[in-house]
């Protein structure tokens, strides 16, 4: 099903309203969802509570077939991707990570990024390596079952993103 | 439409002017792609995600102390004549032509610096100089790049680092190029051998109009291929270092013909220069060719009363939307073929040539 405003992504975000007893379905796709306002943060983890992390996990890792798994950012699927042989949101880069690097690597015979760095972007990588850290061992955490743990290195991320309020790339 | 007008009035500076190496090398460019964070690319977005990306870049050009002085373009208020006066000017891209909602141009005066926004990227942005300045160029896109870059928050990782909608941009986000003028080599059958040798060096050769298009008037783009895992520096010297080698080349061909034909190319210069100023009706094609010629004849010093810039000027103004949009009318191609030998005759005659003399300008 397409997303009901743009009517161009898939819709994944589900909704049903109760208004003066009237019963109205929503179907959105995640970023029409959350300039809606229907999503408290918007990705690349739009929905941060334990459970969902895992089940997130798990549907992103193994059920879905891997060129069918939707960018989180765009909502399309690397296949659409591929057919037009353009990304559809910076985030597309990290989540098709396993298709892109073979291709940088045809193109350009490299992988690496080795130029310029936007003034803004020299702060963020450093919070970024250290939110990629802790994504990292939240991930072990949770492989592991450790939840309090978990929720701890949960907070920590939280903490970091909106302390330095940035924005959130890779 | 007034900022259209304005942009009409006011040739393009990088044209008239001439820079270093200007027999020879046309104009040097540096272009950067950049996209904002939190946005879908282009290609694929909603016209409200368009739009809302474009009041962002708009809001920030405004603020920008480099479009101070500039033109702001809707593309999808300009008829289609008007967006391939644009494409004639190199001011946007082939892409651009095809029109969309939510795509503007920024020109500064001059159209040195300009914008195209919601092209493939959100922002591609532009330096055009004339001649061989491609570091300059590039200095002046870096700081424009920062300027903008205090208002927008730039998608980048710093593994990718500029992220862009075709990964074969993503890097630097940077394409260098420079423009060059090679009659002589055309002329002995060398060119297919340096261009082999350019392609064989990791470089991208093109024809004037970008990517698809062959060369008309003699004229090549050498461009970069590889845009990640390089610093923009090191592309822009192997650029600029690939350049300077086929100008040599140019140069030498040159000497060649002078050396061994003299007298066949001076017939040919002024006989080109002859048609030119008496033609009472000339195709696109036949002006490029001839026009080709007397910027040869310039740079071999023969017609010193002519300056490479009005050259360069009317390589541009005889273009079918140039010619049409001057009028101010829409022409058939029989006017079109009679306006345009009206305008080459008075450019080439108001800087009447001094007489033909043989020594070489080196
Ligand atoms: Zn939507
Ligand atoms: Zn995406």
């Amino acid at each position: 099903m397409l997303c009901q405003l743009c009517g161009q992504r898939e819709a994944t975000v589900h909704f049903k309203e109760v208004i003066n007893g009237v019963t109205r379905e929503l179907h959105l796709c995640e970023v029409c969802a959350e300039k809606e306002g229907f999503l408290s943060k918007s990705f690349p983890l739009p929905d941060f509570s334990l459970p969902s992390l895992i089940t997130g996990l798990t549907e992103f890792d193994t059920v879905l077939p891997k060129k069918e798994k939707k960018c989180p950012g765009c909502g399309l699927s690397y296949t659409q991707i591929e057919k037009k042989g353009k990304m559809g949101c910076s985030l597309c880069y990290q989540t098709f990570e396993e298709y892109i690097s073979p291709l940088l690597e045809k193109i350009h015979g490299r992988v690496l990024h080795r130029g310029k760095v936007p003034r803004r972007g020299k702060m963020r990588s450093k919070i970024e390596r250290q939110l990629y850290q802790l994504r990292q061992e939240l991930d072990k955490a949770v492989k592991k079952e450790e939840y309090e743990r978990a929720a701890k290195l949960r907070d920590k991320i939280k903490k970091l993103q909106k302390d330095e309020n940035f924005p959130t790339t890779n | 439409m007034k900022i259209f007008q304005q942009l009409i009035n006011s040739p393009s500076q990088w044209i008239k002017e001439e820079g270093p190496e200007a027999n020879i090398v046309f104009s040097s460019r540096v272009r950067l792609a950049r996209n904002i964070q939190g946005f879908v690319f282009p290609p694929w977005a909603s016209n409200s995600e368009l739009k809302k990306v474009s009041t962002e870049i708009l809001e920030a050009a405004g603020k920008s102390k480099y479009f101070k002085v500039s033109s702001v373009i809707d593309m999808e208020k300009l008829s289609f004549l008007e967006r391939r006066f644009l494409l004639e000017r190199h001011l946007i891209s082939d892409e651009f032509v095809d029109n969309g909602k939510y795509r503007f141009l920024v020109a500064t005066e001059g159209e040195i610096i300009s914008l195209m926004i919601n092209e493939e990227d959100h922002l591609r942005l532009q330096s055009i100089l004339p001649g061989l300045q491609l570091m300059e160029a590039w200095k002046l896109s870096d700081k424009v790049d920062n300027d903008l870059e205090e208002y927008l928050n730039y998608a980048f990782s710093p593994q990718r680092g500029y992220l862009t909608s075709c990964p074969t941009n993503v890097g630097t986000g940077m394409r260098a190029s420079c423009m060059i003028h090679l009659p002589s080599l055309v002329a002995t059958n060398r060119i297919r051998d340096v261009l082999k040798g350019v392609s064989q060096l990791g470089l991208i050769t093109r024809g004037l109009y970008g990517e698809g298009t062959s060369s008309r008037g003699d004229f090549f783009q050498i461009s970069n291929q590889v845009t990640l895992g390089l610093k923009e520096e090191q592309i822009l010297n192997s650029v600029e270092r690939v350049t300077r080698r086929v100008v040599e080349e140019e140069k030498r061909a040159r000497e060649v013909l002078l050396k061994n034909n003299s007298a066949k190319i001076k017939d040919e210069i002024g006989r080109a220069y002859g048609i030119l100023t008496n033609a009472y009706l000339i195709s696109s094609e036949e002006a490029l060719q001839l026009l080709s010629k007397i910027r040869l004849g310039i740079g071999l010093g023969f017609l010193s009363g002519l300056k490479i810039g009005i050259l360069n000027e009317l390589f541009i103004l005889i273009e079918p939307a140039q010619i049409q949009i001057m009028e101010g009318k829409s022409l058939n191609p029989f006017s079109r073929d009679r306006t345009r030998a009206k305008i080459i005759k008075e450019k080439l005659t108001i800087h009447p040539p001094g007489q033909m003399h043989g020594c070489m300008d080196v």
